[in-house]
């Protein structure tokens, strides 16, 4: 098996760690997906006239989530150690602190047209930047293009 | 509007924040499963507290629940798929994979609501497919020349 992967044109290391261009990509259509459908429900949300509900609905939203979550912690048979804990913390902080300071700066009247484009666009480039400069990674002519283009992308749909 | 762009820009360190944590988390070697559990699980917490400081109710109609309870688990797979997917990449590009999804919900929303689809909109769904194509094709590249 380990020499199979060596062989492999899409297998490559990286320090100790192996990297699999396929994987990567089958996992990243996974969660392209997944992440796709999983804001929709606010659209439902608002289309069945429950938008006033929004805080509840965001409430079961995650519960939802850490639900199968958990499940999947279970079948893993996969604990949790005090780094996981404290990450796991500041992610969660990051993410209500990003939709919630959204929705504040859309409360006070910035237009979607502006905030969106800021907040995804800006994200984008600063985590790129923050790949670059802190995790040493590499991006060639084809990522770049792609990266230019999906910021584009982006901020279209934003202002659309 | 000044107040409004500061917020903004507060959102735009957390949201950028949260993606160099997934590199983070990635490179401590936490196990995705436990990440996601955590990250939810902390999430709750922050939203519990946050309905409970503004005196909100848990108490909606019976749609609400059913309605949010599989959207959540569908963001739950989404996060689960891209922390164990940034080991076997990088995060400025897996982190755009992931925010370029922002084209399903729009399209979900022209084929269920048949809301008008415009020039822009139509640039940029046709982008999506492009730029997924070519992180696709910038890995691969590197790999190949890694041997």
């Amino acid at each position: 098996m380990a020499e199979a992967r060596a062989v492999s044109p899409t297998v490559a290391t990286q320090g100790t760690e192996t990297r699999n261009t396929d994987i990567w990509m089958r996992l990243m259509l996974v969660a392209f997906v997944a992440n796709g459908i999983g804001p929709f429900g606010l659209k439902v949300l608002a289309m069945r006239g429950l938008a006033d509900y929004q805080s509840q609905y965001l409430f079961y939203w995650y519960l939802g989530g850490l639900v199968f979550a958990v499940a999947a912690l279970l079948i893993g048979r996969g604990g949790v150690n005090g780094r996981e804990i404290l990450l796991g913390a500041a992610m969660g902080g990051c993410s209500f602190a990003g939709q919630s300071f959204t929705a504040m700066a859309l409360a006070k009247g910035l237009p979607g047209h502006i905030a969106f484009p800021l907040t995804t666009g800006g994200s984008l480039f600063l985590v790129a930047l923050a790949g670059i400069a802190l995790f040493k990674e590499r991006i060639g002519p084809y990522g770049l293009c792609g990266v230019i283009l999906g910021v584009a992308s982006l901020v279209m749909l934003s202002i659309a | 509007m000044t107040e409004g762009y500061l917020y903004t820009l507060l959102a735009l360190l957390g949201f950028s924040a949260l993606g160099v944590l997934h590199k983070l988390a990635d490179t401590f070697k936490c196990r995705p499963a436990s990440v996601n559990a955590l990250l939810y699980g902390w999430s709750l917490v922050f939203v519990g507290i946050t309905l409970t400081l503004r005196s909100g109710t848990l108490v909606a109609p019976g749609d609400v629940p059913w309605l949010a309870i599989p959207f959540g688990i569908s963001a739950s797979i989404a996060i689960l798929a891209f922390q164990a997917g940034v080991r076997h990449g990088d995060i400025a590009t897996s982190w755009l994979a992931i925010n370029l999804s922002s084209g399903i919900p729009t399209v979900a929303s022209i084929l269920i609501y048949h809301e008008p689809v415009g020039w822009k909109r139509a640039i940029a769904l046709c982008l999506i497919p492009v730029s997924m194509s070519l992180l696709w094709k910038d890995k691969r590249d590197a790999e190949a020349k890694r041997g």
